[in-house]
């Protein structure tokens, strides 16, 4: 429980249902002073999440997560970003310390099932996008274990976030029935991430420095303050007087160079993703899926052209822009989620010629 | 919620008692007077805390003047230490003694004093949570300031010999200011034969309301105070006073001094069963500061093997309260500093649970906590050694 609205809701509907409920929070990284008040994860959001348990007559605990979600979500965010990749620690926040160290402690005292307010459906044993295209979040759901699927509630992702707030009022929780949305990386002050990366990096990292901006065929056309401030699509931070408008097409660590482009050197034909996992048994070579590249983007019609241990390729029926390194592709059939992986790179072309992108 | 909730958490705080409660009413209610206005409802107020600064004062063998009500055991600590250091800085005495065990009301008021140029000495500490006499010795010398050491550790009850280590640093010329919020009603305290110049004490301890302490200033000890404004007790503590609060201090002193032998038997024999009992179940449980003397109403047992956060979960859901390390302010555990500076392997240190025991503790209670925590560490082992 965030003290948002949504694992509120939850864990009120929960109890109205009869279920014997426990809530808890976890605390994953130190309410220090750099942390200022933020939509989640603050120390205020603790005291709403307490008081909205008080309020429906449940126990409520702080889970103490710190140092495990500081190894595995923040450590890796730093070394993704290090690495010229865009990461997306919403993803293994999941992964690793929601659905399986927060799981343990469910396990500590006997809790059969685990329940957040992720817009996401549990149907059969097979997870699917929530009623609310807008809000869903299986994006960042992929990669948890398959096993742990038949374990997760997850009670507001039959409702839409109107529906939510509303649920909400009716319930009499008015603590938090008009919280802002929490957007942003709940462990970035201020949404600002370069700043997590100057406090990690050391003040001589790569990352930080200087390097030449470059078009696609090579040639410097600027400087920038360190490649970790761009991502793939960015425009911010770009130089001007092109003929038309600029992206960034590449980031090229071991030249410590950040590729530029136009509109349509920014599009990819083909995907190749890592560490990927099934949440569904494993499709073939020349099944066709849906795929997601980053959240909230459409949905993509591919064909799956390679299948390698944990590796995949796909090959996209339309291209698709700012296909990123670190992002998630999430595969899909229909409203269920087939599985996902970390995005390694974008292939320029739908063809197999390694003209990489990245 | 389980049927009858087990509170084994009376370091953390008691409940008020009734006398106490009922003592203190007519002050919320006709007797409202400002202690500090002139006439018959100042008066009446004026002299119910004057009476009840006397009556804390005889319940630490001190005179009247020599009671300070504070809001608490943080404050009081912070008076003594940052008062004392303010007032002897000018002339030269320049370090501030304490143990690495303290409270955090304690080791933040040192810090701070170290921010305005005071050098922090920490005492050395046996595994039993003791001060190391040797190192007590080499720390304090003519250059210290201010000493301050804790009575009764809040975690692991290990009691420090107070007046003999008061006694040596007086000779050195040093002000020594002990922390006895968990000793006060557990050891005898009497501050005309014993050489302390300060002793902190707090209401809630020992079912007088939150928000109530004292601090005992032997007259004649010029300290600064930390607040300015008026003229309240002598100026050391501006701000008029919390009359009820003080009255019912008073009672709660006076009540647990006449009953401590008889509770202190009886809380200690409980928990001496708690400990052979767990013991007997768990051959491998670590019960810190077992080496040493220790207060009657505090165990702190370390199982292998399991983690206080799970556990305490565990028992919070069967109805028993117990506590962890330090919570810090969000309600998260982290490992306790007592622990860790006494030298309790890390592990450990984050398997710690604190049972204190008290006025609500019963022979069933205890008999019901020996049958559950044993079943909970099994099962907390069992999900540990599948991993």
């Amino acid at each position: 429980m965030s003290g948002g609205v949504d694992s509120s809701v939850a864990a009120a509907l929960l109890v109205e249902q009869g279920y014997d409920v426990v809530g808890a929070t976890m605390k994953l990284f130190c309410h220090g002073e750099d942390v200022p008040d933020r939509p989640c994860c603050s120390l205020d959001s603790v005291n709403d999440a307490r008081r909205v348990c008080e309020q429906l007559r449940i126990p409520h605990y702080v889970l103490n997560l710190e140092s495990r979600f500081g190894h595995d979500v923040v450590d890796n965010f730093v070394e993704e970003y290090a690495r010229g990749r865009t990461p997306i620690p919403c993803v293994r926040c999941n992964t690793f310390t929601k659905f399986r160290d927060f799981l343990k402690k469910a396990d500590s005292i006997d809790a059969r099932w685990i329940a957040t307010g992720h817009y996401a459906r549990v149907v059969d044993g097979e997870l699917r996008r929530g009623v609310d295209e807008n809000k869903d979040q299986t994006y960042f759901l992929w990669g948890i274990d398959r096993g742990v699927l038949s374990r997760m509630i997850l009670p507001v992702g039959e409702l839409d976030k109107a529906q939510t707030r509303a649920r909400a009022h009716a319930m009499g929780l008015e603590v938090i029935a008009e919280k802002p949305e929490s957007q942003e990386i709940c462990f970035v002050p201020d949404g600002d991430y370069t700043r997590i990366l100057e406090q990690r990096l050391p003040a001589d990292a790569p990352a930080l420095s200087r390097g030449p901006i470059v078009n696609s065929s090579g040639s410097i056309v600027g400087e920038h303050n360190g490649f970790a401030r761009y991502t793939i699509g960015q425009r911010r931070g770009v130089p001007g007087g092109f003929a038309m408008p600029m992206y960034v097409i590449a980031i090229r660590p071991e030249q410590r160079a950040v590729v530029i482009g136009t509109r349509d050197e920014l599009l990819g034909g083909g995907i190749i993703a890592r560490e990927v996992n099934w949440l569904l048994d494993a499709p073939s070579v020349g099944d066709r899926v849906s795929v997601r590249v980053r959240h909230r983007s459409p949905l993509a019609m591919a064909e799956i052209v390679r299948l390698d241990g944990d590796e995949i390729e796909l090959a996209l029926d339309e291209p698709v822009s700012a296909i990123t390194p670190g992002q998630s592709a999430v595969f899909y059939d229909g409203e269920r989620v087939l599985g996902g992986g970390f995005i390694e790179a974008a292939r320029r072309s739908r063809s197999h010629l390694p003209v990489l992108a990245a | 919620m389980p049927i009858d909730p087990i509170y084994l958490d009376h370091a953390a705080t008691t409940p008020v008692r009734e006398e106490v409660f009922e003592a203190m009413k007519p002050f919320y209610g006709p007797r409202f007077g400002n202690p500090s206005s002139t006439h018959r409802w100042g008066r009446e107020a004026r002299a119910a805390l004057d009476e009840a600064r006397e009556r804390v004062g005889r319940c630490l063998g001190a005179r009247a003047d020599e009671i300070c009500f504070t809001s608490g055991g943080t404050e009081a600590d912070n008076l003594a230490i940052l008062g004392a250091w303010r007032a002897l800085k000018p002339k030269g005495r320049t370090a501030v003694v304490t143990t690495p065990i303290e409270h955090k009301a304690i080791l933040g008021a040192v810090h701070q004093a170290a921010q305005e140029g005071a050098e922090e000495r920490f005492l050395e500490m046996t595994h039993d949570g003791v001060i190391d006499p040797a190192s007590f010795d080499a720390l304090v010398d003519d250059k210290v300031a201010v000493c301050t050491i804790m009575w009764v550790n809040n975690e692991i009850g290990s009691i420090q010999p107070v007046p003999e280590l008061a006694a040596k640093a007086k000779q050195r010329g040093a002000l020594v200011h002990t922390d006895a919020v968990q000793a006060f009603g557990k050891i005898r305290i009497d501050a005309q034969t014993q050489q302390f110049d300060f002793l902190t004490i707090s209401g809630h301890k020992f079912g007088a309301p939150k928000g109530i302490g004292a601090l005992f200033i032997r007259r004649g000890t010029h300290i600064e105070p930390l607040m300015h404004g008026g003229t309240q007790d002598r100026g050391r503590r501006p701000g008029t006073e919390n009359v009820a609060a003080a009255v019912g201090l008073a009672r709660a002193a006076e009540l647990t001094l006449a009953e401590c032998e008889a509770h202190c038997a009886r809380i200690r024999k409980l928990r001496d069963k708690l400990e052979a009992g767990i013991l007997a179940m768990i051959p491998d449980a670590v019960i810190h500061g077992r080496g040493a003397e220790r207060a009657p109403h505090i165990l702190n047992v370390s199982v292998p093997g399991t983690d206080s956060e799970s556990l305490l979960m565990a028992l919070d859901l069967r109805g028993i309260a117990a506590s962890g390390g330090s919570a810090c302010q969000s309600g998260s555990i982290s490992p306790s500093h007592v622990l860790t500076a006494i030298g309790v392997r890390p592990d450990l240190a984050s398997a710690a649970i604190r049972m204190s025991l008290g006025v609500l503790t019963t022979d069933q209670s205890i008999d019901r906590v020996i049958e559950v925590f044993p079943a909970l560490v099994a099962k907390a082992r069992q999900l540990t050694a599948a991993e």
